[in-house]
């Protein structure tokens, strides 16, 4: 930021307004994400409610009614719906989302407890993806139009129809069924095995797109002029593609990591919940099927934070990729 | 494969018919084998239930686990004793109208959106890219998950949720085009020639937009199917009786040992309508890239 003041120099005033330009953007970040996590604490307030009584899932189906007006009395849940919900919103803006009603732990806790291991796999995942998919991509879009690489764009075209709980399946159909060298489900901090079929098949769900449009973003590169030019200037074919073009074509990759780490954080529910890896993918589907409201709520909120979060690194990563985005001028 | 031979006693008029027609342009081999696909899918599910060769949904216990192919049943049979033909007939259809009901109202909320957002400044704009922009950011799986759940299982409540909540894609690319036709001499023509708000939308802006939304359509339709089956496949999609994709597979999981078609016949079912989906908006935009007309999606 300080380089911004910098280079405009001039009086006071004009380094405060490039100051304030400078920031608007972050203005205008934490203004969305402060409209999307209203949003998302009030839809699945109002939702939640709607689906059941959270004093009847905290006193069991056999509870007394004078239990249930004493739970209803402990925790608020007596007032106007308004009330309850002013009171909620003035708790979350504290951070504080309640206890789970399965556990009694405090709900934010043990969603960034169960956070971690999702990160685990999800960085896992993108890492294998990454180290395969932008190999194969750049040498898919040097030369689109040889035969072997339009074989090979084919089957990656394929791959992208398979989804990420099929592979799953047939991981374990084979590695874990059928060979018996992987255990098929489970989670081990230490135990690499327990690793290696989840990140497979999460990233064998997101390579093909990957492959897909680094390739694209390669070709569109090779097709410039500054590429004419290094050739002119004698730079080996390897040099074209390592040096000028892939630099270029990385952006759209970047872009599309932000988005497919997105998807994961839906993606894992499902692979997750076939391989019983405890991360939030899985307890989402545990804690909405218990209705456990809190963990939920605390759920949606800590998924809504950290996508936006990737979102807003995706953007920085592209001032630090493309030093044309760093110089320009907001 | 390049082009469909004109017919052979043509007269002038229907020869230039047949010029004019779209028919003669489709000259993408994807474009080809999609539309083969489509029409095969698009037949078993409408006639499906007279393809059935056995009850969908009563078993012979004394054919259980029968292999592929073996005794009348053509894609063997389950750990009940049910035909899966007859079961994935079922399913397909399931999975169609949902994907197709569900892509339709994508489509109607995300045009609109897009539209309004398009035609110049103002609160409809602000209001439809804040709300686009909200769903954007939250991964759509998680919200389906929750909302799915709670409202329950079954048809319409699953191609409701997704209905309402997988239209941004649209929104984004409809607003992005039409943007730039709203700026066009002939939109503004129609305007000063005093045509209504919103025949100009649909009558001069929606045309010039209808490549882009036909190669959505497609691709959607793929994420959409891979959603539902997902969602069926993890129990909270279609009701567990009723035959889904998804419910096959997570049935046949179970069995993955005894009857390892149980599992594959459907995950085959489902790789295949998605790849024939990707392979018509792939076709269709590599067609319009062909005319001049550049897609990004």
């Amino acid at each position: 930021m300080s380089t911004v003041v910098d280079t405009t120099g001039g009086g006071g005033a004009g380094a405060n307004r490039s100051f304030l330009a400078s920031a608007m953007p972050v203005l205008l970040q934490l203004r969305r994400l402060a409209f999307l996590l209203f949003f998302v604490t009030t839809l699945l307030f109002f939702l939640l409610r709607a689906a059941g009584d959270p004093a009847l899932v905290l006193a069991g189906t056999d509870a007394t009614p004078e239990q249930l007006a004493l739970i209803r009395a402990q925790y608020g849940l007596d007032k106007p719906l308004l009330v309850q919900y002013l009171n909620y919103m003035w708790n979350v803006l504290q951070l504080d989302f309640g206890k789970s009603l399965a556990s009694g732990e405090n709900a934010l806790l043990k969603v960034l407890d169960m956070l971690k291991r999702t990160l685990h796999l999800a960085f896992m995942a993108m890492t294998l993806s990454s180290a395969i998919a932008i190999p194969i991509g750049a040498w898919l879009g040097f030369r689109p139009e040889t035969l072997g690489r339009r074989i090979v764009g084919g089957i990656v075209f394929v791959f992208q129809g398979i989804p990420g709980y099929v592979t799953a399946l047939v991981l374990i159909q084979f590695l874990a069924v059928n060979l018996r060298l992987l255990p098929s489900l489970g989670y081990g901090p230490l135990e690499w095995k327990t690793w290696i079929i989840p990140t497979i098949s999460l990233a064998f769900f997101m390579m093909p797109q990957l492959i897909r449009v680094t390739a694209a973003n390669v070709a569109e590169a090779m097709r410039e002029d500054y590429i004419r030019t290094a050739r002119a200037y004698g730079a080996s074919p390897m040099q074209l593609l390592w040096r000028h073009a892939l630099p270029n074509a990385l952006l759209g990759t970047a872009a599309l990591l932000g988005t497919q780490f997105a998807m994961m954080m839906g993606g894992s529910a499902i692979i997750e919940t076939i391989f019983s890896w405890p991360g939030i993918g899985w307890l989402l589907l545990e804690s909405t099927q218990t209705l456990d409201f809190p963990v939920v709520q605390a759920e949606a909120f800590v998924i809504a934070v950290l996508v936006f979060l990737i979102n807003a690194l995706v953007d920085l990563s592209f001032r630090y990729l493309d030093p044309r985005l760093r110089n320009k001028e907001a | 494969m390049t082009d469909i031979a004109p017919p052979a006693s043509a007269n002038t008029a229907t020869l230039d018919r047949y010029k004019r027609s779209r028919f003669k342009n489709i000259s993408n081999f994807e474009v080809i084998v999609a539309g083969i696909l489509v029409t095969i899918i698009a037949v078993l599910a409408i006639f499906g239930s007279f393809l059935q060769t056995h009850d969908p949904m009563q078993g012979d216990l004394m054919a259980r686990f029968t292999p592929v192919g073996e005794k009348g049943y053509t894609l063997g049979s389950d750990n009940l004793g049910r035909d899966l033909w007859s079961r994935m007939l079922v399913g397909l259809r399931w999975s169609m109208s949902c994907a197709l009901t569900a892509n339709l109202i994508n489509l109607a909320i995300g045009s609109t959106l897009g539209l309004l957002a398009a035609e110049r400044p103002g609160w409809p704009r602000t209001i439809s890219r804040q709300i686009t922009d909200t769903l954007q950011c939250f991964p759509f799986l998680v919200v389906a998950i929750v909302v799915v759940v709670i409202i329950g299982h079954g048809f319409w409540p699953l191609v409701l949720t997704l209905g309402f909540l997988a239209w941004p894609i649209y929104q984004r690319v409809v607003f992005a085009e039409a943007s730039s036709i709203f700026q066009r001499d002939y939109v503004k023509a129609a305007r000063i020639a005093g045509v209504g708000r919103f025949r100009i939308m649909i009558q001069h802006v929606l045309p010039g937009i209808r490549a882009s939304l036909m190669v959505i359509f497609a691709f959607h339709f793929a994420g959409l199917l891979i959603a539902e089956s997902a969602l069926s496949f993890l129990g909270i999609g279609a009701p567990l009786g009723v035959p889904t994709w998804g419910n096959i597979l997570a049935e046949g999981r179970q069995y993955m040992l005894r009857a390892p078609w149980m599992m594959l016949v459907p995950a085959g079912a489902i790789v295949i309508s998605v790849v024939t989906m990707n392979l018509a908006g792939d076709g269709i935009a590599a067609m319009s890239r062909k005319r001049g007309r550049s897609i990004d999606v």
